[in-house]
């Protein structure tokens, strides 16, 4: 009997040492170990013959996909007949410090490209940037708008590692990073 | 069949008894090398020597069960009462028709919950299954299917439940990983396993709550019980994916310690991209390595074992699987070749998976002889799991770090008390109680919290055995206590804490009139606390393109299950039949709930599912049919029915595994010379197409109904006193292009094509003089 004592005593000893560890962990999740989102896309309209005059419209999700719904959809209200540059700044604001994502995609030109695309409200749109392989990206573009109008503007970024095709580039390729449908109006 | 011949030799001497005798081939009278004889009730054994010698030393007076294997034969159960020293012979006789195919009989059945439906997979079959994932290899027995994640992943299902109701009891453990999600395969190295038991239906009361479908228990080899070391190996390679595997076991009992043994095995396994007929599944490259280590000090009135295992696997997932969004999915769905694509390579890139899990065990026992066995199991576990999206973050300096965006760290202690009595009179029973205490730790991109579990159950369970029938009672009563950490805005933590508790219960009874038929009956109740992920999740999963709301207020999901199994032979021992029925009647069976409209993201839609709890049932039967035509040839066939349907919905649920039949014939060849065990057969798999699935709420409908042809055959060969075991396999014969309902990946990409591998066993067996 003695000797089940003692095996009985070891398991029970080696069970509480284990039990032990791993308190504080748990008990507060690190949120700072999280993995870039993209919780921001402003586009940023400059009226090309008043360069003044910038109007920005945002989308904004603060905590990304999922959780609580976006905080912020702008409608994007343009004049008509009106040229306007136009850049389309991306932000992670997840996190502590605000991360500018659109410099990434910059950086990884080769890799990204935005499609514009306009139903119900028209405006011509073209790229006015280029990455390495000179295609555009479309971090900056011109939209020239039409008549007194609404619509949808869908604004759609893809990640095409290696697949990118040439100017004017391929929407089916490749994996979804942003696709927002604003609500367009032209005044 | 098994005859045995008993003559006492010498007078009573407490705890020292010897058991020792010969085993032989019953219709050549042949001795049998290397069989196994097991001692049920010491959960020990030893396996013969070359000329089927075997001895179990140091016993004490007592009636015992013996399970008696051997490859190609018969096995055989017996029960002797031990007085003094004995010398028993077995004879096994000739397997006519188990080769090949899996059948459930009577004779296979050896645990203690015998009236329930037990399917075991061991010996000839399990050999076939050597290389294939634990899934895979449980696919053979009717009722059970696979939920898959590409060729990879893939997860048992018993009469169409799976992830968190089902238990997986590795060598005693009860397995405790990430088992919520369906992509996360059960962390075991499936050549560890010597028997595979699958107990279907509700099996609460001696496992614990969360058994609502069914129990599978994986056993290695009990420790070597006879002086000498021992092994195998074992070789296999396979055409599709050029994928290999290596396993070896090496054994050992010590001449001048008797009682201590000790087990090393390890397996390493890597496969390069498979090939469905039309073209490479890109990145669904895999490697795995896994070592054990056991050492034991076994006497037959106490012994303590030690236990250790690490599985380690890094797994692709399929490139063409990993979307942005709803529009990208319909895309995909709508390609006839997966979007992205690629040659062979054994390079996994991302997204894929990386999983540690280690095993620590510790088991005593006590064996008083008159009060009963008292077993003490101590169990801790580590699981470690990294999921790598497709892409690196954007941002350079975080994509440097190259860490997982998903991980999970899960460590669970637990600890069994089992006391089993002696038996008294008719009666033969068990109580237990159990602990449990787990805690988990996240980080990266939220979809689990952080918890902690504490978690017991108490139960008993006895039966009343008489020669033509018995009966079985259970009750059991588990009690869960979970507090999760959630982190909200401005780094505060939510910690809402939730409390379970059930009873749960079961009545059985096996009728046996005759050696012709018996039947086996059995009502119980199950329950189970819902799991983290059904309360808490919230979040992206990418590869399924959807976004998963937890409810914090769910309840318990209660199961109410009823089945019966009927065993007969007929026609003088030609033809035997298992059929099998089951109903279960969920209240508060919780599940994914599709929600519209899908929710909007700066990805765009995503279609978005709710868990929610409805009231379901399950119903369905199984079939075996074993026809022999003449001596070594044979037929047989295995049909799994299953009807589901959501009565507060008054919808069909999502994801029941469809209708399925399989035809077999195989013939066995007669021994000659120095071949034995040689046999062929030829397998068809018609799988129906799901008619019965939901409307809404999945993003395809069901694929069509498919049929597969497998070829099987194995020999072995005797090289002086050594045998070799070769075996060779053909799935997917007719290269057929095909999608499974149950695969994840069936939107994306065709199953796997033509597979054809040969494997190599080769066990060795080093006997020192004592």
């Amino acid at each position: 009997m003695s000797t089940f004592k003692n095996l009985f005593l070891l398991a029970t000893l080696s069970t509480l040492v284990f039990a032990s560890c791993q308190k504080d962990d748990v008990e507060n999740p690190d949120d700072n170990n999280e993995s870039e989102l993209i919780t921001t896309v402003t586009l940023a309209f400059t009226d090309s013959a008043n360069t003044a005059s910038v109007r920005y419209f945002t989308f904004n999700d603060p905590d990304g996909e999922g959780g609580n719904g976006p905080t912020q959809f702008d409608t994007i209200r343009l004049q008509a007949s009106t040229t306007y540059f136009t850049s389309v700044i991306l932000l992670d604001q997840s996190g502590s410090a605000v991360d500018t994502i659109s410099n990434e995609v910059l950086e990884e030109g080769v890799d990204h490209q935005f499609f514009f695309n306009t139903t119900g409200a028209s405006a011509t749109i073209t790229y006015t940037d280029t990455d390495d392989n000179g295609n555009p990206i479309g971090l900056q573009t011109k939209w020239v708008t039409g008549n007194i109008s609404t619509g949808i503007a869908t604004v759609v970024l893809k990640h095409q590692p290696d697949i990118k095709a040439p100017a004017p580039g391929n929407e089916a390729l490749g994996e979804t990073d942003v696709e927002l449908s604003f609500v367009f109006e032209i005044e | 069949m098994a005859i045995a011949t008993a003559q006492a030799q010498q007078p009573i001497d407490s705890c020292s008894l010897v058991l020792s005798g010969q085993v032989h081939d019953a219709a050549t009278g042949e001795p049998l090398p290397f069989a196994e004889v097991l001692v049920v009730d010491l959960s020990s054994g030893t396996a013969a020597d070359v000329e089927g010698q075997y001895t179990l030393k140091n016993l004490c007076p007592g009636t015992y069960h013996l399970h008696i294997m051997q490859l190609g034969y018969e096995t055989a159960d017996t029960t002797i009462n031990l007085h003094a020293s004995m010398n028993f012979s077995v004879l096994l006789a000739p397997s006519s028709i188990k080769v090949g195919t899996v059948v459930v009989n009577g004779e296979r059945r050896h645990h203690e919950a015998t009236t329930q439906s037990i399917t075991t997979i061991e010996a000839q079959e399990l050999e076939e299954t050597r290389g294939l994932s634990l899934g895979e290899g449980l696919t053979k027995v009717s009722g059970l299917s696979i939920i898959s994640t590409g060729p990879s992943i893939s997860k048992p299902v018993i009469h169409g439940l799976h992830s968190n109701r089902i238990l997986i009891l590795n060598n005693g453990i009860r397995q405790e990983g990430q088992q919520w999600g369906s992509e996360h395969a059960p962390e075991i190295d499936a050549f560890m396993a010597k028997r595979l038991t699958i107990i279907k239906g509700a099996s609460s009361v001696r496992y614990g709550s969360d058994a609502i479908g069914g129990v599978i228990l994986v056993e290695p080899n009990p420790l070597r019980r006879t002086p000498g070391i021992g092994g195998e190996l074992n070789l296999v390679g396979f055409s599709n994916g050029l994928r290999g595997a290596m396993s070896g076991t090496l054994e050992g009992n010590l001449t001048k310690v008797p009682a201590l043994s000790w087990r090393l095995q390890g397996t390493i396994k890597r496969s390069g991209n498979m090939r469905s007929p039309d073209y490479y599944l890109a990145n669904s490259a895999y490697q795995e390595r896994n070592f054990s280590g056991a050492v034991g000090y076994l006497k037959p009135k106490v012994g303590v074992e030690l236990f250790f295992s690490e599985f380690r696997s890094k797994i692709g997932i399929l490139s063409a699987s990993h979307i942005g969004n709803l529009t990208d999915l319909n895309r995909a769905f709508e390609s006839n070749v997966p979007l992205v694509t690629s040659g062979f390579d054994y390079a996994i890139s991302r997204p894929y998976q990386l999983v540690r899990h280690d095993l620590f065990k510790l088991k005593t026992f006590i064996n008083t002889g008159s009060l009963g066995k008292l077993t003490l199991l101590y169990g801790y576990q580590y699981n470690l799991r990294y999921e790598y999206d497709k892409d690196p973050p954007l941002n350079d300096s975080l994509a440097a770090l190259n860490l997982p965006e998903l991980q999970y760290e899960i460590t669970t202690h637990s600890i069994n008390l089992d006391w089993e009595h002696t038996q008294l009179g008719s009666f033969k029973g068990m109580v237990g109680v159990n602990f449990l205490n787990q805690a988990n730790l996240y980080s990266g991109r939220f979809f689990i919290p952080n918890f902690r579990n504490f978690g017991g159950g108490v139960y008993a369970l006895e039966r009343f055995i008489k020669p033509k029938f018995e009966l079985e009672a259970g009750i059991r009563y588990d009690y869960k206590w979970q507090q999760a950490f959630i982190p909200v805005k401005n780094n505060n933590v939510l910690s809402p804490t939730r409390t379970f508790g059930n009873v749960s219960g079961s009545l059985g009874a096996i009728i046996k009139p005759s050696n012709l038929w018996d039947l086996h009956v059995n009502v119980g109740t199950a329950w189970r606390p819902p799991a983290i992920n059904e309360l808490y999740s919230n979040g992206l999963h990418h590869g399924a393109a959807a976004i998963e709301i937890g409810d914090s207020t769910l309840t318990a999901e209660h199961a109410y299950n009823a089945s019966a199994t009927l065993n007969l032979t007929a026609l003088g021992d030609k033809l035997h039949i298992e059929l099998g029925a089951y109903y279960t009647y969920f209240n508060n069976y919780i599940y994914a709930r599709p929600e519209l409209p899908p929710m909007l993201t700066i990805r765009g839609a995503f279609p978005t599912f709710r868990y929610t709890q409805v009231n379901a049932d399950f119903k369905g039967i199984d079939l075996n049919l074993e026809y022999t035509v003449w001596k070594g040839l044979n037929l047989s066939s295995k049909s799994s029915l299953l009807w589901a349907w959501n009565y507060s919905d008054g919808d069909y649920l999502i994801n029941i595994p469809s209708q399925r039949f399989e035809h077999s014939i195989s013939y066995q060849f007669n021994s000659y010379k120095r071949i034995n065990n040689a046999y062929i057969s030829l397998t068809g798999k018609n799988v129906l197409q799901q008619k019965r699935a939901p409307l809404n709420g999945d993003f395809a409908t069901p694929p069509a109904a498919y049929f597969l042809l497998g070829f099987n055959a194995g020999i072995t060969v005797m090289c002086g006193k050594q045998p070799l075991e070769f075996g060779l396999a053909i799935n997917n014969l007719l290269n057929q292009s095909y999608r499974e309902y149950l695969d994840r990946f069936r939107y994306f990409v065709d199953a796997p094509g033509t597979d054809v591998s040969v494997r190599v066993r080769v066990p060795f067996n080093i006997k020192s003089k004592p």
